[in-house]
């Protein structure tokens, strides 16, 4: 079973990488294999539970030992404008008895106690590891709990082994495909309903965009999965659109409601100003094309015209202060390319940046806008970009929270661009927000301090 | 045009103040009504009540397959803690590569500090056909790639489940040439499915002493004036290793501290990168076998190890996290003991101060219930010094507690006035915690950054004293351990009795007639 659905999920036909591969390239795999004994990311259960988590009203169970929630629970910045549900960390914290017995029986009652403690509208169950070697049916408990509890009770079958956290995205998103989507009505819909994949609300960023939406008159009927509730992820179905946001994680989402529920979708971003603004056309335009009032075009036009208008002239005082100042970008990768360009926008140089999780597409994109000399790096050691910073060739880091410290013990100052930042980055405000955080990363005293030498090391500082 | 949203052009607001804003709430407020199917707010509010009652806290006990909010994480956290506290020490770790990944996001997040660890990356073919070919792989590659003085040798619930044999698999490695013949490469068997991140620790330190010292009792090895120290696990280690090693040198005590992560866990920012950071010097770890005695500052984190070392002909000595006075009492006369050398001045006049502190806030403790939970040995430290200050610890939970813990809480209890009406709780998680708190009303709970749901629901003010603290920065760096310890740890609880003290008597004219500058 699992192991057709990650063919599949390698199959994707709508993963631009995928399409550039050959045959025999696309049967190993999309996933490159890791090299033991290197520094690694997170597993597929990771990828998986990350998806999926942002759906506040659900209760997440995860099924393994105490090593997968144990050091996990309530780890994402994810936010929620309701139900809090989301942040409890559920696990059948599996034995040593569990694991020689089966943790089957042990998985039921767990299902059942939360829904007699919590009674969410739905549970998802996540496979890990352990359970998976040990043979532990999950699907087949899920299926047995929902029939005799009368809840959703979805298996998410990404035990870690099976890759890395980007499989685990996918495999979530099939699972929603499987299971959750397409199971509830909606009272009513509208000409405008849209869907939005892979947007997870980080810091709030789906609420910089959403009155946006709003004034213009679409209804965001469907978020997969940031401020996210079950019911409205199961109607996801009924949209007229879907938008899939950060373009490799979850495009088999996208693709199959295509396929199943004719809804057609686009990639796009909501990083950067004219990323954002293509964004709101194409959501338009699309819409329009599959019958909705062409005045959304006309809001469109007039909600981009005044936002890119406010947006540059509150990047105005920036510009001076960003002058000849040089950045380097180490983030995942899916957000390169967007970033690239706002914030070259904004009078800053990207002297280079990973490109790890991008598709060629987008690196094809920014060598065309950076020319070929821009550095791109498929993957850096930690001392290589501790090096590149120490030879000053950038005057900020921006990336992930594990490389943060490298930054500074390089004396070179450091944003937060990643999964846990606290700032949301997202539509025109995001943009003010991030060069707002730029700004004062760049001209807080402490890097000032931290590049020069005590006084007894320099001349003047001898007694 | 009037813009929709309320972010100012001119102000940059953050995301506490711009959501608050009429506009987006009332698009919660929409979003609730058509997407949440919630009940009505008055059946929501019912069902909050029932969840404190003690009909609800009956259920909840009865709990017996779902483990809600843990207070514990794995063991390959807890042995890769303990390897990363040696010389140029790359923790290895033998299966699945995602585990990794959360410990070393872990450790960050509290210590604010890189750290290194890799994995060998175990797939499914791995699962199917034995991991030997990535630990030949991956040793070899962590070798030439991080170069490491020491790899310790750890696994993941996957590599255990399948039943790979570390030593042999270290030594086929070996002999492939991953590594040369005369590295350390000691090793732990850590399945996460049995105990927790403390037995993990002392399965390591196990690993590594049995790895220098040899596996067979010798009780006549011959032995020295040395004394070693083992901290355990420890969310403080960074202030508390630094602490204990000033104490040692007043003493004028030669002392190797076992697994010594403070400067790895805490590297300044003067423009080198320290891949690794101090640690216990893998010389001081070999000759550490002729110390004559070891002390445990954690009886739960090494019962195997000091079983061990016992097996050397070494005294041991085993403490429960001392906090406060008379812990620290029994610890220094111990050292005393131990190295024949009387109990230095300077530490007896820290003592006096400490004491002194204690008597001027006295009032502030007095009579004050307490909940704690963490680690079986902080819990134990935490309501021993509580009960010296007058104060009542109330509830005690730990989820890696057993029973043997709760009875030796339990007589912990029994030994002071103050502990009467305490009760530990073994193998309990933060839910249970929270009926406890609804039904037996305390006045501040002890804890960690996973306590502020528990603060947020009951309202009952949270002091984080223990690992993990994630949303708040470097208390790390300041001990808890020793007399000035103790002086931080009782500053740290008489500071959020007095915020709390100031918050509940700030409102004007109502409340304010206690709303003193004086405390």
């Amino acid at each position: 079973m699992l192991q057709e659905k990650l063919q599949e999920v390698f199959n994707e036909p709508g993963c631009s990488t995928n399409q550039a591969k050959s045959e025999k390239e696309r049967k190993k795999g999309c996933s490159k294999a890791l090299k033991p004994g290197a520094a690694a990311g997170g597993c597929a259960y990771d990828g998986a539970m990350i998806a999926l988590q942002p759906i506040a009203d659900a209760a997440h169970l995860v099924h393994g030992p105490i090593a997968c929630l144990g050091n996990s629970w309530d780890n994402r910045g994810t936010k929620s404008s309701g139900a809090q549900l989301y942040r409890t960390g559920f696990t059948t914290d599996m034995s040593e008895l569990d694991i020689i017995h089966g943790g089957e029986k042990k998985l039921y009652k767990a299902i059942k106690e939360v829904i007699q403690q919590y009674d969410p509208p739905a549970v998802f169950v996540y496979q890990t590891c352990v359970p998976a070697m040990i043979g532990d049916d999950v699907e087949a408990v899920c299926k047995f709990a929902a029939k005799k509890l009368g809840k959703p009770v979805i298996p998410v079958m990404a035990p870690g082994f099976v890759g890395s956290k980007n499989l685990g995205n996918k495999l979530a998103g099939e699972t929603l495909l499987d299971h959750v989507i397409g199971t509830v009505e909606p009272e009513h819909t509208t000409p405008t309903d849209i869907c939005i994949v892979g947007e997870y609300n980080l810091a709030g960023e789906l609420w910089l965009v959403k009155p946006l939406l709003e004034e213009i008159g679409i209804r965001l009927l469907s978020c997969i999965s940031g401020d996210g509730r079950y019911n409205e992820v199961a109607m996801a179905h009924r949209a007229r659109l879907t938008m899939v946001v950060c373009s490799q994680a979850l495009v088999n989402v996208g693709r199959k409601m295509q396929e199943r529920w004719g809804i057609p979708y686009f990639e796009g971003s909501f990083y950067g100003v004219s990323d954002m603004s293509d964004t709101l056309r194409t959501m338009t335009r699309m819409l329009v094309e599959r019958g909705a009032d062409t005045a959304i075009i006309d809001r469109a036009e007039s909600v981009i015209a005044r936002e890119e208008s406010r947006v540059w002239r509150r990047l105005e005082p920036y510009k001076p202060r960003f002058e000849g100042k040089r950045v380097l970008l180490f983030t995942g990768g899916v957000k390169s390319w967007s970033m690239v360009s706002a914030l070259e926008g904004a009078g800053l140089t990207i002297v280079g940046t990973s490109t790890k999780k991008s598709t060629t597409e987008d690196k094809d994109r920014i060598k065309k806008m950076k020319g070929e000399e821009f550095h791109q790096w498929d993957d850096l050691k930690p001392k290589d970009i501790y090096k590149m910073l120490r030879e000053s060739e950038a005057d900020i880091l921006m990336s992930g929270g594990r490389s943060q410290f490298i930054a500074l013990k390089a004396k070179v100052p450091w944003l937060d661009l990643n999964q846990e930042r606290h700032t949301a980055f997202a539509g025109y405000d995001g943009i003010v927000n991030l060069c707002e955080e730029i700004d004062k990363t760049l001209s807080n005293p402490i890097w000032r301090q931290v590049r020069l030498p005590a006084p007894w090391d320099t001349k003047s500082g001898e007694v | 045009m009037s813009h929709p949203v309320s972010q100012s052009a001119d102000k940059v607001i953050d995301h506490f103040t711009l959501f608050r804003q009429p506009e987006y709430q009332d698009l919660f407020e929409r979003k609730k009504k058509e997407f949440e199917y919630g009940h009505s707010d008055e059946e929501v509010a019912r069902v909050s009540e029932w969840t404190k009652s003690e009909e609800y806290k009956a259920k909840n006990f009865a709990r017996e397959a779902i483990v809600i909010n843990p207070t514990k994480a794995c063991q390959p956290i807890g042995a890769m803690f303990a390897a990363q506290g040696f010389e140029g020490t790359l923790p290895f770790v033998h299966g699945s590569q995602g585990c990794v990944a959360y410990y070393r996001t872990h450790l960050t997040r509290h210590f604010k500090e890189p750290n290194s660890a890799v994995s060998s990356s175990m797939t499914e073919d791995a699962a199917v056909f034995g991991g030997l070919n990535n630990m030949i792989d991956g040793l070899a590659n962590a070798y030439s790639l991080y170069k490491p003085k020491m790899i310790a040798v750890l696994t993941t619930c996957m590599a255990e489940v399948i039943g790979d044999d570390l030593q042999g698999f270290i030594q086929n490695a070996k002999n492939k040439e991953s590594v040369p013949a005369d590295f350390p490469v000691p090793f732990a068997h850590t399945p996460a499915f049995v105990g927790s991140h403390i037995v993990g620790y002392d399965n390591m330190i196990k690993g590594i002493l049995t790895h220098f010292w040899g596996t067979s009792e010798n009780f006549d090895t011959p032995k020295n004036e040395t004394i070693n120290l083992i901290p355990g696990f420890d969310g403080y280690a960074v202030g508390n290793n630094r602490e204990l090693k000033r104490i040692a040198g007043l003493f004028g005590i030669d002392m190797t501290i076992l697994s010594d992560v403070s400067d790895n866990f805490d590297t300044p920012a003067d423009g080198e990168y320290r891949m690794y950071d101090g640690g216990t010097t893998l010389e001081a770890t070999k000759a550490a076998v002729h110390a004559k005695a070891t002390i445990s500052m954690q009886e739960y984190n090494t019962p195997q190890t000091l079983q061990f070392i016992k097996e050397k002909g070494q005294d041991v000595a085993k403490f429960n996290y001392p906090l406060g006075v008379a812990a620290t009492d029994e610890l220094l006369l111990k050292l005393s003991e131990l190295s024949g050398k009387a109990v230095p001045a300077e530490l007896k006049l820290e003592r006096g101060r400490l004491v002194d502190a204690i008597a001027d806030s006295h009032t502030h403790l007095h009579g004050k219930r307490f909940a704690v939970y963490g680690d079986p040995d902080f819990c134990l430290g935490m309501s021993k010094f509580l009960m010296e200050l007058g104060a009542e610890p109330v509830h005690i939970l730990s989820t890696s507690g057993s029973k043997k813990w709760e009875k030796q809480v339990q007589k912990t209890l029994d030994a002071s006035p103050f502990g009467k009406s305490g009760k530990a709780y073994g193998g309990k998680d933060l839910w249970h915690l929270r009926s406890l708190i609804f039904t037996d009303k305390v006045d501040y709970i002890i804890g960690n950054s996973y306590g502020k749901y528990l603060e947020r629901d009951t309202k009952v003010p949270l002091i984080r004293l223990t690992y993990p603290i994630f949303d708040r920065h470097h208390h790390h760096r300041y001990p808890t351990w020793g007399y000035q310890g103790a002086l931080n740890v009782l500053v740290r609880i008489l500071d959020r009795i007095f915020e709390d003290m100031d918050a509940t008597t700030n409102e004007v004219g109502k409340t304010d007639y206690s709303f003193d500058l004086v405390r």
